[in-house]
């Protein structure tokens, strides 16, 4: 990896406690970490090990307890709501385990969504040709319910990828298919990142798909370990 | 977000069945508010109309001089209808006899409402009449041909003038107000003067009547001069006739009721539909947020949704409205012999209102919580559900319903105590609820596996169960409080009227004749009702001092000569609500007074009065104060002396009997052998009674049939609310081998048991309301509504099953493994 490459992401004492009555649950502490532009980073762990926490307190849909988060060099975690979804509209795109399309839309509209909020002009245009390029032109029109699980994921990618993002978050991608799918789902994945290059930080437990992203950290009872992929 | 989003949205959401349901709510609310609004508006026209006919009029201004001309052009000026009427007594002669009528000189626009009918033959039924009597024609009714022996056509002379008569009186719509002695003349207002017989001090009674809109009524009214009591009644339905006026007034204030209680549940079902479809997009708004979508454009992307929607709805409920209630006139218009006037906007302007009023106060709120849902939803679904209700929301729903609850009463005593009922039993309700829901559990332990499974599942939704109970048992609450008092309000009438009630008077019959006419009855096989001694007198001077007519309108009222009658026992039908009645056997000289007529005059209890009847003068002490049924449709009197003052000569009587319409050919011979009697018939006026009574009735059914579908959607919304719960469950269930069959039982002993306790609950508070509403408010005397408790259970029952198994089918329809999938996260 290039040492000179720009830091897109940063958390410095992340931290996020719950309070359920009279308890107060620790999910995350003391995250410190540091994602370079066009890195691609795994976060690993057991389930309930705070993986999706984690995820979402770097994308901003959620604000921690303690520390902070910062993109392309600027505050996030501390702006506000409607900031944090401005600049997602901008430069962030992410893929679901449950996929996440909006079931009342299309295809082709599920992915001109993220374009039309960021004010791109050819929306249809664009989300047509990203379609494609994952093998679903002829099923712009039709809804996520008469989609397989493998195509409404191929659906989020376009999604993911037509609105050209500097940062992607893949939360558990392949969790939900079933292994050749998910396989495909992985390689198409990691084919569209490699072409755009995209920062990726990928959400799973499945360490093979860990492997295949430049490092990876494991997320234990809430705490960073550091793993032997980060150490090589 | 391209503006064109809203559209997208909502036309691919209207494949699911959440906007459906919330679009079917708003439809319902807005078509049953107009729809009973449009009904309601015009029935009440109608029954105005028609018992405007009792009037002839919608206003009379009534004295005994005619009212100014210039009042005229006035009330002509507003753009009312106006026509003239003078009545007086007068002989009128034929060749050989003479006989004392009643005339009523009427001007060429009389009657103003209602219908003259006439016929070419004494006895051949009447037809509705155009017109008034030509100059120097008359029409008379039947007895005057009668009596004086002559035919159509024949000459009557009256006062200096004679007249041919044309036609035979059979019905004038005003003939309801008076019992008159003398039979009825009708003639043309400018052949009076040729007659000589209207002179300075004469007996007369002039009436200007007044016909058109309400405010034009209203504004000339007001232009009147304020001592206008003093020389004039101005009376409208209401004070033109009591049992009418009482019987519109509960009318109006049941179809009030009958709206408002549409209006509440219309309110409930937008309410629930529109919080299930704010859960069901609370995903999609987490999705767009993810996506980049800042709180704002989310509001936006839903309220466009929800008025494009409303606007939408609005269209097609209002046609629908107009199409509903244009066809049940359409089908009742055999019924209704009246022309009904056309329904105005104003309903159709208070239905949409209404719905949006409703939609703005109880839909909007679970949408605006939309923007506040966490994205972070996209992960963790459980984490984040819609915003906060902030307290102007929250009471938004609340302060609405109040709104509407008093603007639809109209009244704060109807509203207070629906408000009462409503709250009162709610509370109480919730905590019933809860302990017929725990009880429901402990019995479930011990029952079989079905039994278990269903009362596992209404228990284990406690919180759902008790506001679904509380919805249930309010819809049902209601619809029994509607039912039981529809009953009891006509029941109250029809007693008012009961079968058999006289329907002819009969006046002037001499003391020397009563065995005689009795007889003649019994020969008729007709049971003769109690006679009463009758005379005219009035009164001259109160506790020692003489009253002059001109000093006011009381003293004026005080001095009219009236019908009088005398009486050792109470009267039937009266009651004394001050002083004492005489006693029966030894009564001392005494008089009572009809307690109305007391007050408005200024008399109390102990007051002498100065009585003179014929050429006798006599002073009573003023001994008791009676309330008297105007509704019987007995003879009734203001006046009633104690016995013994005056002889029995001095009087003539009047009784009544019942005969039926078979024998109604055989009244000539009962005339010809009495000639002075007077035999009035009263069919007509029970006629008109109880048709506005069917009418009310009719009304009554249609507003339940209304709120009955509300009800039914508040509980079809209600539980689609819960179908994503259920939806997991029995997949669940299903998945880990529960046979369709025994799920069925399971769903079919949750909602028996929902609706055998909402049931309950419903015969609780419709007891309490109902016993409210009936003795404070409508003043009838207390009912046993027994049934109450037999029938809310079995209707609740019946509903709540066949709706909750009709909307849950899905659940054990579904394959467990696409409902585990859709639904189990």
């Amino acid at each position: 990896m290039e040492e000179d490459l720009p830091i897109i992401l940063s958390a410095k004492g992340l931290g996020k406690r719950l309070s359920l009555g009279d308890n107060t649950l620790t999910i995350l502490s003391g995250i410190d970490l540091e994602i370079k532009a066009g890195e691609s980073l795994a976060l690993v762990g057991a389930s309930g090990s705070g993986k999706t926490t984690l995820l979402g307190l770097l994308a901003g849909l959620d604000t921690p307890s303690e520390g902070e988060v910062t993109f392309e060099g600027q505050p996030f975690s501390g702006e506000s709501e409607d900031t944090r979804a401005r600049r997602r509209a901008e430069s962030i795109a992410f893929v679901f385990q449950n996929f996440q399309l909006l079931g009342a839309l299309t295809a082709l509209e599920n992915v001109m969504i993220p374009l039309e909020l960021a004010g791109r002009g050819d929306a249809k245009g664009l989300a047509q040709s990203y379609l494609e390029r994952v093998g679903l032109a002829d099923r712009a029109g039709h809804t996520p319910r008469q989609l397989s699980g493998g195509e409404q994921q191929r659906v989020a990618l376009a999604r993911a990828f037509a609105a050209q993002p500097r940062l992607l978050f893949a939360d558990e991608p392949t969790g939900n298919l079933d292994q050749a799918t998910g396989r495909r789902i992985a390689d198409l994945l990691f084919t569209l990142n490699a072409e755009a290059g995209t920062t990726l930080v990928l959400v799973t437990h499945d360490l093979g798909l860990a492997a295949r992203c430049d490092r990876a950290l494991t997320l234990e009872g809430g705490r960073l370990r550091v793993t032997e992929a980060d150490a090589s | 977000m391209t503006e064109g989003l809203p559209r997208q949205m909502l036309r691919r959401q209207w494949r699911g069945v959440e906007l459906r349901l919330l679009a079917a709510a708003l439809l319902l609310a807005i078509t049953t508010v107009t729809g009973i609004s449009l009904f309601v508006d015009r029935l009440e026209r109608a029954l105005v109309l028609e018992a405007s006919a009792f009037l002839a009029a919608d206003r009379r201004l009534e004295g005994r001089e005619a009212p100014p001309a210039a009042w005229e052009a006035d009330a002509q000026a507003q753009g009312l209808a106006t026509a003239r009427t003078l009545s007086f007594s007068s002989m009128a002669f034929s060749d050989l006899e003479a006989l004392l009528v009643s005339v009523q000189a009427v001007s060429p626009t009389y009657p103003l409402r209602g219908i003259l009918k006439t016929a070419k033959d004494p006895y051949a039924p009447g037809t509705p009449e155009t017109q008034t009597p030509a100059p120097g024609t008359v029409w008379v009714e039947p007895r005057v041909l009668l009596t004086l022996g002559l035919e159509l056509g024949a000459t009557l002379d009256l006062g200096a003038a004679s007249f041919r008569i044309d036609r035979v009186l059979t019905a004038t719509p005003d003939q309801g107000g008076a019992f008159l002695l003398a039979p009825r003349v009708l003639m043309a207002l400018e052949d009076v003067p040729a007659t000589q017989v209207v002179r300075p001090g004469a007996r007369v009674s002039h009436a200007l009547l007044l016909a058109g809109p309400e405010p034009a009524l209203e504004r000339f009214r007001e232009a009147l001069p304020e001592d206008l009591e003093a020389r004039f009644d101005f009376e409208d339905v209401r004070s033109g006739n009591r049992s009418l006026g009482r019987a519109l007034e509960r009318a109006e204030r049941f179809l009030r009721l009958g709206g408002l209680m549409a209006v509440i549940l219309a309110c409930l079902a937008v309410g629930l539909a529109a919080t299930r479809f704010a859960h069901q997009q609370a995903d999609t708004v987490a999705v767009l947020k993810t996506l980049g979508s800042p709180s704002g454009r989310i509001r936006r992307l839903y309220l466009g949704q929800l008025f494009q929607l409303a606007g939408l709805v609005t269209l097609v409920a209002l046609a629908l409205a107009y199409a509903v209630q244009a066809g049940l006139f359409q089908l009742l218009s055999a019924y209704v012999p009246v022309t009904l006037p056309p329904p105005g906007w104003a309903p159709l302007v208070l239905g949409a209102g209404t719905g949006w009023v409703c939609l703005l106060a109880f839909a909007l709120p679970p949408i605006l919580r939309l923007e506040a849902v966490s994205p972070v939803r996209v992960l963790r679904r459980d984490l984040a559900g819609l915003g906060p209700q902030g307290p102007v929301l929250r009471f938004a729903g609340v302060g609405t319903l109040l709104a509407l609850l008093f603007w639809y009463a109209g009244s704060f005593e109807l509203a207070g105590w629906v408000l009462l009922g409503l709250g009162g039993t709610g509370t109480l309700f919730a905590v019933l609820a809860l302990a017929l829901l725990r009880s429901g559990r402990v019995l479930g332990m011990q029952a079989g596996k079905a039994w278990r499974l269903g009362l596992a599942a209404l228990s284990r939704r406690q919180g759902a169960s008790v506001v679904q109970m509380l919805v249930f048992g309010a819809a049902l609450m209601l619809l029994l409080t509607l039912t039981a008092l529809r009953g009891s309000l006509l029941d109250s009438w029809r007693a008012q009227l009961p079968e058999g009630s006289p329907n002819y008077f009969v006046l002037n019959l001499d003391s020397a004749d009563r065995t005689a006419f009795s007889d003649a009855l019994e020969d008729l096989a007709v049971a003769p009702q109690p006679a009463f001694p009758m005379t005219r007198g009035r009164i001259t001077a109160v506790n020692g001092n003489a009253l002059d007519p001109r000093a006011g309108r009381a003293a004026a009222r005080l001095t009219e000569e009236r019908n009088l009658s005398w009486s050792g026992a109470l009267p039937e039908g009266n009651e004394v609500v001050a002083g004492r009645w005489w006693d029966e056997t030894a009564p001392a000289p005494g008089l009572s007074l009809e307690a109305d007529f007391a007050e408005s005059v200024g008399l109390a209890l102990g007051d002498e009065l100065v009585l003179e009847v014929g050429d006798q003068r006599f002073e009573v002490p003023l001994v008791a104060l009676r309330r008297v049924a105007w509704d019987s449709l007995r003879p009734n009197f203001f006046i009633v002396l104690s016995p013994g003052l005056l002889a029995e000569r001095d009087a003539t009587y009047l009784t009544s009997f019942f005969l039926d319409a078979a024998q109604a050919s055989r009244l000539p011979e009962l005339l010809r052998a009495f000639p002075s009697v007077s035999i009035i018939a009263i069919d007509g006026l029970l006629n008109q009674l109880q048709q506005i009574i069917a009418r009310v009735s009719l009304a009554v059914e249609v507003v339940l049939v209304l709120v009955l579908l509300a009800g039914a959607l508040v509980l079809l919304a209600s539980i689609q609310s819960s179908m994503d719960e259920r939806l997991a469950e029995y997949g669940l269930l299903r998945a880990l081998g529960g046979t369709r069959r025994r799920l069925l039982g399971a769903l079919t002993i949750e909602f028996a048991t929902l609706g055998v306790f909402a049931g309950l609950l419903a015969a609780l508070g419709a007891s309490v309301i109902i016993w409210a509403l009936e003795t404070q408010l409508f003043g009838l005397p207390q009912q046993s509504h027994g049934a109450l408790w037999l029938w809310g259970p079995a209707l609740g029952l019946a509903t709540i099953l066949s709706l909750g198994l009709g909307a849950t089918r899905k659940v054990v329809q579904v394959a467990p493994l696409r409902v585990l999938r859709e639904h189990g996260a």
